[in-house]
């Protein structure tokens, strides 16, 4: 049992011996295409999401948001499937249909009820190999892209900030375009792009179909060989993930909009967990980044907010499962009397300090507590649980080195905080972006 | 940083779904304590885990007029400090257990919420009692806490939502106790004072009418060993009942609109909805599921997005409250397709009053609700909501079980009457929030 396992990290002494972990079953099928599955039989019900390695990296110059638009193709239609008819038979059937996309994934999902769980197998697997991406139907749905694009970015000055910052953080690497596309290249994409993009990427070698809930392995073993498993096998060239060059020194963007207030927020490109490689690096950057960022003790929330009063709100966040690198962020919303200015220069006197002295022993295990707390209360969404598996599986650590990645977490020391501080997250590597009100008539 | 797109909206989920597909509806423990609090439980013993919530007759809806925002602020400062731990230790504290402890305000509602891992109920329930039963009232805190509070509502307006929030509250409740927004904003956080938040604890935050509901892996009887000790101090009943408000009266055909930088036009309609004891309620809830409250099989959705991709999202909701809360039908689009949008909305209106609903669109959408069941409680959390619903607004304790046949109950002329008198156009107000309209053409 998974959950034992969490149990057992939760309340065991450092340095206990290795717990095996958790209880999924994954089958490949000679195609390529992969399942996994984590049985749960206390409600019957069951999360299917369908996982693909294709997401925005994968998209050349010029062809921003092509990912995404299969986000909105895959319910317009497929050989025996009319435009909309995919979300109204999950929906009779008492499910609840959607998608998501990132940079380095593409997934598409339902919870339904247990004995559905074939029906939508077999759905999602017509769609996936017989899509119908009509013109006409395209050029509909592009249209309200756009109204999403308008609706996130556009009209939200912070995210917009956040897209600019990114953009301006990396040369390579692909995390500097945002998913959505870029508004000048949504406005020129074609039926040939999405057309040509559906015929390299949609093939079985890059699908991993991921179930948790009430279900059978050996039955939904079955049926995946029987949809997945039988489609043409197409190799596929390795993903684009380039190495993005060091920084040369520290880089700034000033961001002008109609916002009402400023936000300064600081990202550094810093490695991702590769199992087995640098475990305890990556771990090391999770809790500190917990310890800066996570729960009511968070460093920033205390110092910069309660006690120095220089914004009202700041934290810090860290993706370790990534592709590539991460671009670790920390940010400060800040009041009217609050300058910019003097936030960054807490903000950096806390990370400098991080970087010269070692945490508290307490602080450390607050944490490493809390981490494998989440964890637990993360196993109460089929969602969640579904979601972390897809997730691993699709950016290559592999869904059944998860656990691992607790145990990493729990072998953290105070002084592999205090290296990987002051080894990534220095001034002169930052890329410092800065919401500047204007006032419009 | 990464960012992730997800296709559709979440729709505000205000009802709940259920029914029943061969799913043993779990059964709801009922008790009482001596001071008249009231306990519900389901049991949940998947994951090692309990939530649970209390919820009070503090809502927003006793804020005083120039003081919207101070049963907000009371949530904030019970959540913050206690007397016998400042916020610092409080904090410290909280997290060195892992104990999750929140408490939010909402129109008829102040709750205070707890998650734990099993192991840590009783110490997670001594920082409940005491967030509950010891306030703190640290006067600088609450000054601090005030100032972030105005901060964050003056940064909150670059929100098309926030503001349409606002507008839409005074514009239908005007004096009202809905007529505001439970978080207040930047002109009515400053009037608050320590002693109104004392004031509100004093006469609302008492056991009797209050409910405490609770899920996960625990029995009744724990739970009450536990809680007695703990909560025996706690007496008295509330100055004004939970159920005894003023009817507000009936706003119709007004239009308004709130001007900002936005490239996007927020178009909302709004009326009067009914009360949470309305007889009406399945009958309307079934007709809204219809019209915009079932996302990709609604009406709306399918005119407005899927046919003429004038947005991304559109949905309808009404909240039953104490009184009559709000039903809302909103959507954001380009500005200068915003009457366009508008247009589509009021014809779908139109068509639905006019009683031209087939069977068809009924029985997908009756089974669409009946199937969901199991998945709209699959998890401690939104047990815990339904269950602080269901006991708050003293709903039948087999609402649960009755679920499914009062929505199979509901015919095509229930739907058609409930079309007919809450969609009529003329009854509806209008509230644009985007740039300054143009001159017509």
């Amino acid at each position: 049992m998974r959950i034992l396992f969490l149990l057992l990290l939760l309340s065991a002494p450092l340095f206990s011996t290795h717990v095996h972990a958790a209880e999924l079953q994954q089958a490949t099928f000679s195609n390529g295409a992969k399942l996994i599955v984590e049985e749960d039989h206390s409600a019957p019900v069951a999360m299917v999401q369908v996982w693909l390695k294709v997401g925005g990296r994968d998209e050349v110059p010029g062809k921003t948001g092509l990912a995404h638009v299969f986000e909105h193709m895959m319910f317009k239609g497929s050989k025996a499937l009319k435009p909309g008819e995919y979300s109204k038979r999950i929906s009779a059937m008492g499910g609840n249909d959607n998608a998501f996309t990132s940079h380095d994934f593409t997934a598409f999902f339902e919870t339904v009820p247990a004995e559905q769980v074939d029906t939508a197998l077999n759905m999602e697997a017509e769609r996936f190999a017989h899509l119908d991406l009509d013109a006409k139907e395209f050029g509909r749905e592009i249209k309200v892209i756009m109204e999403e694009r308008r609706m996130r970015t556009e009209d939200d000055p912070n995210s917009h900030m956040f897209e600019e910052l990114s953009a301006a953080a990396l040369r390579l690497h692909p995390y500097r375009n945002p998913v959505i596309g870029w508004m000048q290249d949504l406005k020129k994409l074609n039926i040939d792009d999405v057309r040509a993009f559906y015929t390299k990427h949609y093939v079985a070698r890059n699908a991993t179909v991921v179930i948790v809930g009430d279900v059978d392995f050996n039955h939904v073993k079955k049926v995946v060989k029987r949809t997945f498993g039988h489609m043409k096998d197409v190799k596929v060239p390795p993903r684009f993930n380039p190495t993005e060059p060091e920084p040369l020194g520290a880089k700034r963007v000033d961001v002008h909009l109609p916002a009402k207030s400023p936000v300064l927020a600081i990202t550094l490109p810093v490695p991702v967990w590769l199992p087995g490689k640098n475990d305890s690096e990556t771990a090391a950057l999770a809790v500190a980044t917990y310890i800066l960022g996570g729960g009511r003790s968070a460093i920033l929330q205390r110092q910069l907010v309660d006690e120095q009063r220089k914004a009202f709100s700041a934290s810090a966040g860290y993706d370790p499962f990534g592709m590539g690198l991460d671009l670790w962020y920390a940010y400060g919303m800040l009041g009217a009397k609050q300058s910019p200015q003097n936030f960054e220069k807490a903000l950096w006197a806390i990370l400098k300090d991080m970087g010269n002295k070692p945490v508290s022993v307490k602080q450390l295990q607050i944490a490493k507590k809390n981490i494998i707390a989440n964890e637990i209360f993360a196993q109460d969404s089929l969602y969640l649980r579904a979601k972390e598996i897809g997730h691993m599986e699709t950016v290559g650590i592999g869904a059944m080195h998860k656990d691992e990645w607790l145990d990493a977490i729990r072998a953290v020391t105070t002084k592999d905080i205090q290296e990987v501080v002051s080894k990534y997250l220095r001034p002169e590597r930052a890329t410092t972006g800065v919401l500047k009100p204007e006032v419009h008539s | 940083m990464k960012n992730l797109n997800i296709r559709a909206l979440s729709f505000v989920c205000l009802l709940f779904g259920f029914s029943i597909n061969s799913y043993a509806v779990p059964s709801i423990q009922t008790a009482q304590l001596d001071n008249g609090l009231t306990i519900l439980l389901v049991e949940a013993h998947n994951v090692p885990m309990v939530s649970l919530q209390l919820t009070t007759p503090a809502g927003s809806r006793f804020d005083t007029i120039n003081k919207a925002g101070t049963a907000s602020m009371l949530a904030t400062i019970l959540g913050d400090h206690t007397a016998k731990h400042n916020d610092k230790a409080w904090a410290e504290w909280l997290d060195s257990e892992a104990i999750r402890l929140g408490a939010s305000a909402s129109r008829d509602t102040l709750s205070l919420s707890l998650t734990v891992v099993k192991d840590s109920l009783p110490v997670g329930l001594d920082a409940f009692s005491e967030a509950l039963l010891q306030p703190g009232w640290y006067k600088k805190r609450f000054l601090s806490l005030r100032e972030d509070g105005i901060a964050a509502a003056i940064k909150s307006q670059e929100t098309p939502g926030t503001q349409a929030a606002q507008a839409t509250a005074k514009l239908l409740y005007g004096s009202h106790g809905y007529g505001h927004t439970t978080s207040g904003t930047a002109k009515s956080l400053p009037h608050i004072q320590l002693n109104d938040l004392k004031t509100l604890y004093t006469n609302q935050v008492r056991p009797v009418g209050s409910v405490l509901a609770v899920s996960g892996d625990i029995t009744m009887q724990e739970i009450l060993r536990l809680l007695k000790p703990r909560l025996k101090t706690w007496q008295g009943k509330p100055s004004v009942a939970a159920l005894d408000i003023k009817q507000p009266s009936v706003v119709r055909r007004k239009s308004s609109h709130v001007t900002i930088p936005t490239s996007q036009a927020l178009v909302q309609f709004s009326r009067l909805g009914i009360a949470r004891s309305n007889h009406d309620f399945f009958p309307l809830f079934v007709m809204n599921h219809l019209l915009g409250g079932g996302g990709f099989g609604s009406k709306l959705m399918e005119e407005v997005r899927e046919k003429r991709g004038l947005v991304y999202g559109v949905y309808s909701y009404f909240i039953p409250l104490a009184a009559p809360g709000p039903f809302i039908i909103t959507l954001q689009t380009r500005a200068e397709q915003a009457e366009k949008a508008a247009q589509v909305v009021r014809d779908v209106m139109k068509t639905l009053a006019d009683g031209k609903i087939d069977k068809k669109q009924l029985d997908a959408t009756k089974s669409n609700l009946v199937g969901s069941f199991a998945q709209r409680m699959d998890s401690n959390r939104e047990r815990v909501g339904l269950l602080s619903m269901i006991g708050f607004y003293q709903m039948p304790l087999d609402y649960l079980q009755n679920w499914t046949a009062h929505v199979q109950s509901v015919t095509l002329s229930d739907v058609r009457r409930m079309a007919k008198a809450y969609l009529q156009t003329d009854d509806w107000n209008i509230l644009q929030v985007g740039p300054a309209k143009e001159k017509k053409h």
